[in-house]
């Protein structure tokens, strides 16, 4: 019973942790957005986490460069398990309108497993929302196949 | 066979009501419906009133991930002891005529033993490393530092006040502050401690750390603060203290001030009690936290050491001459 | 055994400290002969004066002994004399206790110094003076014995003089030490001019009652000179400047029972010798001299970046409560105050073992430099907690019982006297308390939490012989926090009921009637309650707070959850890495500087002020001193 019960709630209380790769605002800005009195993912236990220890989703934003690719994979790193990576906006995904400069390290799918990649540039609030809801989704599923 | 069924009885308030079952339950219920009214006064949907619930199970499914900078026994052990403490306190409030274990402590004990959790934390916080963490505890305590002066005076007034009335100079002992009113009516009547009571009202916000004075546990300045470092089950543990305390905050002021509501049966005191509590928290901490923005930590200390503090004085030299 | 045995038993206790010095100078060239001196004279007076419990204590018995057996003879006290009733006996317990334990961490602790056989002697001699002034009972002995104890302790503040500031704080010391012993013996003079004698007893008959101006002159100058013993506010600066230069063990018996034979002159001669205690204005002098030792010195300390610096502030601080508790002339507050002098001779004793204990391994006790020694010491850790709780009043430790009694009897004084100027004492002691509860989080995060900085890698736990002496004072600290009801029962009830006493203990020195016949208003015995109106159940709590635990840890483990994850092998995974916004390993420990900042921002003009003041110019400590005589004689000369 107790397991069936934590199961259920990691499903019902993903804490998300944002980290911005590199920055051009737009993907940060519509995540904020999601938490705003229109679209208020909390009604789904969505909630910011302070603190990677805290987190059980991690949303990336920005293309990964060579700067910030060891950053965003320690952080990834301490974030503990079960968690879900969530990329958001085309930039980790493909590197959007910088790829192929000498500063981008690539998509981060290459370094790291990626569970949901939400597309666009930037993505709507809406898709935002389904994305997180389809982590919470597989979280639930990797809880369950922790037991 | 009656030590048999006092034992069990003793087992019964510690574990079950008004203890830790008790405090479990009310406490996160309470938590649920203030991150609820707070939602819906901010025109959201809002989270549903279990979403604590939820949280703390799934916290306690999470890994638990201990730095290799913590001492590992002070970061896990503070969870378990603010946690303990807290418990031992709620038992020792009195639910109307009902208490649960008299004669153990009085005010000031309770006034100490609040302190108890707030130093487990800051303790854990401090074992974790994390120089956030060192951030957080030092706004904590000049957070503790804040509410103490006012709360104290607040005690005494209301120490004092009763005292009067007793004829025996000054009472201490919240059983017999919980009785004088339970047989003369709520003190929160008497005019003389309508200050006392508002003062311990912004008090509680502060000693449970919720907006605008949770500069302690920045969530967008320096990560959660204390809690930067802790993960998993301690966490859950944390949070669910940190609901708890909502609930032993307010009930110390249903005990202090609206004593007088009771009905003599336990059943339904529990019930009064319970939704007393309830509305004390939409008063103190949902309406403050959804109109106000956070507060420096200099700001905070300056609000509690003159405009609470002033409250409580006011009461204190009330009750001093009689009133 | 019989009575007679025990007559001699506290000539015995000083006298085996004296000669185990001059054994020490003599033999103690060889380490063993030394320790093993030193450690048997320590024990043997610890165990004259455990034997002594049951008879005065409990049986309130006062021990008279008059030395060559020249008991008074026609009304005239000429011979030495040395007097144990229960309030003699509370102090020299806490002189014999805390010379033990300091031994003890000596034999240890001081290995790596030179010249230990002098060591050894001053503190013995240390030892020896603390204890005969406080049996003594006779006035110019306790001056004797204060000179003695002023100059072994101003040795031994100097005595590692190549640490930076030993000899500067020695030599503060010494000035205004001896300003100090000069006013006692200024003092003492005045009154043998009036009385023609010097014994305590026949004194305190003699001059209650006969008060001139010269005598309270007398008094303002016996005042002063065991308030600068005790370094309550304005003498506060030299026990810093001590306290940070002297030897860890040393500071121990410097805060712990130096500034308590101090206070034990000022509870005798303002209760007993000059009979004043029931004068509204006294008590208020006192209680005033008191809430502002304990505020200024605990916010100066606060302030500090330095480990035993910080402890020196907090010692004065608490020293402050036990004059407030003291200056009440309530049974609960002397009570009270009493068993917080014994409380932080315990708790101030096992942090400035602890301090010793990180000086000893790391070789700095700067605060902003330590950092995360939890982890290479853990048993200092744990015992310095206990330390840091216990000053910090969080039940149930030895702290708590006594700042719960000392706030009772504050308030409960505020209720009886209708002097709402009590109630901002009981405000004073409260909000003293939290400060102190700040300044040891800052001390436990940045010294035993926090990172570790690389030079301190390779920091090991301490002998155990250091652990030891902690630990009796841990287990001490823990036992006197929980059972409060035996420890007012057996030690400070009767101790406050000697101090209240007079009559008593004048016909115990001078035979039955002496007191009525030469006295003009005999004292009135002082109707003595000792009834607190809160309730405090350490054990009783103690038991929900383990049947709390229990229950929540069954709970927890209840369901099955993944193990707690550790870092294994030497190379830190990322995983086990702070977090840091990404960064790997910063060295970004949060010092015990910068803690606090929004409650010393709101205080910078007090701080400022306070920075100002405290010149560290020796010069100005003295001025201090000599202002606070003047002020000490024209408000007594108007007052009584």
């Amino acid at each position: 019973m107790f397991k069936k019960l934590i199961e259920e709630s990691t499903g019902k209380s993903p804490w998300l942790f944002h980290i911005n790769a590199v920055f051009c605002n737009g993907c940060d800005i519509e995540l904020v957005s999601v938490l705003t009195p229109r679209y208020d993912a909390e009604r789904l236990g969505f909630q910011l986490a302070g603190s990677p220890r805290h987190a059980d989703i991690v949303v990336v934003t920005g293309p990964i460069t060579r700067q910030s690719l060891n950053r965003v994979l320690r952080t990834i790193e301490q974030v503990p398990e079960p968690r879900c990576i969530v990329t958001m906006g085309s930039c980790p995904q493909s590197g959007n309108v910088f790829r192929g400069s000498y500063a981008i390290a690539g998509p981060l799918s290459k370094y790291v497993h990626v569970d949901v990649d939400v597309a666009g540039c930037t993505p709507k609030p809406e898709a935002v929302i389904d994305g997180l809801a389809l982590a919470a989704k597989i979280l639930r599923e990797k809880r369950r196949a922790m037991n | 066979m009656t030590m048999f069924l006092n034992a069990l009885l003793f087992l019964g308030y510690i574990l079950i009501y008004p203890g830790f079952l008790f405090c479990f339950v009310v406490g996160m219920l309470l938590s649920g419906i203030d991150r609820k009214l707070v939602a819906r006064m901010q025109k959201r949907v809002g989270p549903p009133i279990c979403q604590p619930f939820y949280d703390f199970f799934k916290l306690l499914g999470k890994e638990t991930i201990i730095p290799a900078a913590a001492n590992r026994t002070v970061y896990l052990l503070a969870p378990l002891l603010g946690l303990a403490a807290l418990v031992t306190i709620q038992v020792l409030i009195p639910v109307f005529r009902f208490t649960a274990f008299s004669g153990v402590a009085d005010v000031i004990v309770i006034l100490y033993l609040l302190l108890i959790p707030a130093l487990a934390t800051i303790m854990g916080a401090a074992a974790s490393g994390s120089p956030y963490a060192g951030v957080g505890l030092s706004r904590e305590m000049v957070t503790i530092l804040a509410c103490e002066l006012p709360l104290l005076m607040v005690l005494l007034a209301v120490a004092k006040s009763v005292g009067n009335a007793m004829g025996t100079g000054l009472c201490f002992s919240l059983s017999e502050i919980a009785a004088y009113q339970s047989a003369h009516g709520s003190l929160l009547l008497r005019p003389s401690m309508i200050p006392a009571a508002l003062a311990f009202l912004l008090v509680i916000p502060g000693e449970t750390g919720s907006h605008p004075f949770d500069a302690a546990e920045a969530e967008t300045e320096i990560c959660e603060g204390m809690l930067a470092e802790y993960s998993g089950k301690p966490l859950g543990v944390y949070k669910l203290s940190h609901a708890i305390k909502l609930l032993t905050m307010t009930s110390l002021f249903v005990a202090l001030f609206l004593g007088g509501l009771g009905t003599g049966v336990t059943a339904l005191d529990a019930l009064i009690h319970v939704a007393l509590c309830a509305a004390v928290t939409v008063v103190t901490v949902s309406f403050v936290h959804a109109i106000t923005a956070r507060l420096r930590i200099e700001q905070i200390f300056k609000f509690y050491w003159t405009v609470v503090a002033g409250l409580a004085l006011i009461s204190l030299v009330l009750a001093w001459f009689g009133l | 055994m019989s009575m007679v045995s025990f007559q001699h038993f506290p000539i015995y206790a000083i006298l085996v400290l004296f000669l185990g010095a001059f054994v020490v100078t003599a033999f103690g060239r060889k380490g063993t002969v030394r320790h093993v001196v030193a450690m048997l004279c320590a024990s043997i007076s610890l165990l004259l004066l455990l034997a002594l419990i049951k008879p005065v204590m409990i049986q309130g018995e006062t021990i008279a002994y008059w030395l060559g057996n020249r008991v008074p003879a026609g009304g005239y006290a000429i011979g030495i004399a040395l007097e144990v009733d229960a309030l003699n006996l509370f102090f020299g317990l806490l002189v014999t206790v805390a010379l033990f334990v300091s031994t003890v961490y000596s034999l240890s602790y001081m290995t790596h110094d030179e010249h230990q056989a002098e060591y050894y002697t001053l503190l013995m001699l240390l030892g020896g003076g603390v204890l005969g002034m406080v049996l003594s009972g006779d006035i110019f002995n306790m001056y004797v014995m204060v000179e003695i104890l002023t100059f072994s302790a101003v040795a031994l503040t100097a005595f590692r003089s190549k640490v930076y500031g030993a000899l500067e704080a020695a030599f503060k010391y010494l000035v205004v030490g001896s300003i100090g012993s000069t006013c006692i013996l200024a003092g003492v003079i005045m009154l043998y001019a009036q009385a023609h004698t010097l014994n305590f007893a026949q004194l305190s008959a003699l001059i209650p009652g006969n008060m001139t101006p010269a005598t309270k002159v007398a008094f303002a100058l016996l005042l002063v000179g065991f308030a600068t013993k005790s370094f309550i506010v304005p003498f506060h600066p030299l026990a810093a400047d001590a306290h940070g230069a002297a030897p860890a063990s040393i500071s121990v018996l410097i805060s712990g029972v130096l500034t308590k034979s101090g206070l034990y002159g000022i509870i005798r001669i303002v209760y007993m010798l000059f009979g004043t205690m029931q004068l509204g204005a006294i008590q208020l002098l006192l209680v005033f001299v008191g809430s502002v030792s304990m505020f200024v010195c605990v916010t100066m300390a606060l302030a500090q970046h330095d480990f035993k610096r910080l402890l020196a502030f907090h010692s004065i601080s608490q020293i402050g409560y036990v004059l407030t508790a003291v200056g009440l002339a309530t049974g609960l507050g002397l009570s009270a105050g009493l068993y917080h002098a014994m409380n932080h001779t315990l708790f101030k004793g096992l942090l400035f073992l602890a301090a010793g204990a990180v000086l000893h391994e790391t070789g700095t006790t700067d605060l902003d430099k330590l950092g995360g020694l939890s982890k290479r010491m853990p048993h200092t850790t744990a015992l310095f907690l206990i330390g840091a709780f216990s000053i910090s009043g969080i039940p149930p430790f030895n702290g708590f019982a006594s700042k719960w009694m000392i706030y009772q009897a504050t308030y409960q004084k505020a209720v009886e006297s209708g002097n709402i100027g009590y109630v901002l004492v009981t405000v004073v002691a409260l909000v003293t308390s939290t400060l102190t509860l700040a300044s040891f989080v800052k001390v436990t995060q940045s010294v035993f939490f926090g990172q570790l900085p690389k030079e301190l890698e390779n920091v090991r736990e301490v002998p155990v012989g250091m652990r030891i002496a902690m630990g009796i004072f841990a287990v001490l600290c823990v036992l006197t926090g929980v059972f409060p009801n035996l420890v007012t029962a057996y030690l400070t009830e009767p101790a406050a009921r000697a101090a209240l006493n007079a009559l008593g203990y004048i016909d115990s020195m001078m035979g039955a009637g002496y007191a009525e016949s030469v006295m003009v208003t005999p004292p009135a015995p002082v109707a003595v309650s000792f009834a607190a109106s809160g309730v405090w159940a350490p054990v009783n709590w103690l038991l929900l707070l383990c049947v709390a635990l229990l229950g929540i840890t069954v709970v927890a483990s209840l369901g099955k959850y993944e193990s707690v994850s550790e870092r294994s092998g030497e190379r830190v995974a990322a995983k086990y890495q702070l977090f840091y916004g990404g960064e790997a390993n910063w060295d970004a420990q949060v010092g015990g500087g910068d803690l606090f900042w929004g409650f010393k921002h709101n205080w910078r003009h007090y701080f400022d002020f306070m920075h100002a003041l405290h010149s560290g110019i020796v010069n100005d400590y003295a001025q201090w001193a000599l202002v606070a005589l003047a002020l000490a004689v024209v408000v007594l000369q108007i007052v009584l």
